[in-house]
């Protein structure tokens, strides 16, 4: 749809002080990607590390502006000071990338697709319609939207893994291990990525959980 | 020589490029960085009242998608006026007239753009526009050797030719004039249509060889 609206009209805010702003979503942009991300405080992850490599990304080359703030980006081990204005544009594939807030606020819009190909949106974007409901802390929400996305998608791991958060959340124990354990076996990454995930805090003690993430009694720590 | 990972540039390190006699600049980002996946460009107003983005409707399928970066604009969106102050998006589909005015001085609007469902094709325009650029700027023999190159490289399409053909026009020579708007009209008659139209032309009018 043709439209407007102003960048802070679309954020929705994660307890870790990062702001999403799903612009393509919104306006139904279909041959590009474009994504804001706001880091509410200094010292916070702006742009997570990540290639675009993985099975859930776009494989795209990608174009970060720094609208406001400043950040230091890494591309492949190079730090990159970036002020209000900076492009940084990110060609290949296989780079790891990251960039770190200077200043809160720091607001770092993203722009992306594959070369010589017709757009399509990356796979991870869907997961948005469950994670803004984290962002409101209604997991009843969250639950429903990651069931309906594996109603579209059986077996997704990334949808598994935040089912169990919202689950866990809810105090829905037995299920929560249930969908962890089925996310681990799809990816070993998630059983890496629980253990310091604050949202299953509430199933950590559970002997299931440990024997899924390999660690007894690991304690809640990360973001 | 293996293509670097990746590309940094800061906004106020972009060629300003004058794409009117009103102010308007043109500031290349996809160019500049070579970006392949989508078009990406810049455009500076910087007295404030002035166009930001020209009044058009994309008839060529793009999806536009435009991010004040700094200052203020009013867009036009269909039949909608739009305040933009800085941080505003304002998405267009094809076929929807769009344009934008600055409000305030330093205004810059980012533009970004691709065809639905197919892969991005790098307009051919952008080396029309530095070339042009160039001439506004006062540097007829940098216009004349870029749209020469351009040209070179794309022989057989009228849209090189036409707009070499409006260069030497305006910079007076009636030959090279002649002889490039025949081939345009040769590879495409609508460049007749269109030449007869453009003011660029009208000294020459009269010339009995003038083909429009």
């Amino acid at each position: 749809m043709s439209g407007s609206a102003h960048i802070s009209d679309l954020t929705f805010t994660f307890p870790n002080a990062q702001s999403w702003a799903m612009v393509r979503t919104h306006f139904g942009v279909s041959s590009f990607g474009v994504n804001a991300y706001i880091a509410e405080e200094k010292g916070v992850e702006v742009i997570g590390e990540h290639d675009e490599l993985g099975e859930r990304s776009g494989h795209h080359e990608e174009l970060y502006f720094v609208v406001s703030g400043h950040a230091t980006f890494t591309v492949n081990g190079d730090e990159i000071d970036a002020p209000t204005g900076t492009f940084v544009f990110v060609r290949d594939p296989a780079a790891q990338r990251r960039a770190v807030a200077e200043e809160a606020g720091t607001t770092v819009l993203i722009v992306g697709g594959k070369p010589g190909e017709a757009f399509e949106p990356s796979p991870w974007e869907r997961t948005t319609r469950g994670l803004v409901h984290f962002a409101n802390e209604d997991y009843d929400s969250a639950a429903e939207a990651y069931e309906q996305l594996l109603d579209e998608t059986p077996g997704d791991p990334g949808f598994l893994y935040n089912l169990a958060c919202a689950e866990s959340r809810l105090g829905r124990t037995e299920s929560a291990l249930r969908h962890l354990r089925q996310a681990a076996e799809a990816d070993a990454n998630y059983a890496k990525n629980a253990i310091g995930d604050p949202d299953l805090d509430a199933i950590r003690d559970e002997p299931e959980f440990s024997a899924i993430t390999g660690q007894a009694g690991a304690a809640g720590s990360g973001s | 020589m293996t293509e670097k990972a990746y590309e940094v540039a800061h906004l106020d390190e972009l060629d300003r490029f004058p794409v009117d006699e009103e102010g308007l600049l043109w500031r290349p980002v996809r160019r500049r960085l070579g970006i392949t996946a989508f078009g990406v460009n810049a455009y500076t107003a910087e007295k404030g009242d002035e166009r930001v983005v020209e009044e058009h409707e994309e008839k060529d399928g793009h999806d536009e998608l435009y991010f004040v970066a700094s200052g203020r604009a009013t867009f036009v969106l269909g039949d909608e006026e739009v305040d933009a102050p800085a941080g505003t998006f304002v998405h267009a589909e094809p076929g929807t007239k769009r344009g934008a005015v600055a409000t305030e001085p330093n205004t810059t609007v980012i533009a970004m753009g691709a065809k639905p469902g197919e892969p991005h094709e790098v307009s051919k325009w952008e080396e029309i526009f530095v070339a042009f650029g160039h001439y506004r700027m006062g540097d007829e023999d940098n216009a004349r050797k870029h749209l020469t190159a351009f040209v070179a490289e794309n022989d057989d399409q009228w849209q090189g030719h036409y707009n070499l053909a409006c260069l030497e026009a305006l910079t007076r020579n009636r030959h090279a004039a002649i002889e490039h708007l025949k081939r345009a009209i040769e590879l495409d008659p609508q460049a007749k249509e269109y030449a007869a139209k453009d003011e660029d032309f009208d000294w020459m009018r009269d010339d009995p060889e003038f083909p429009a």
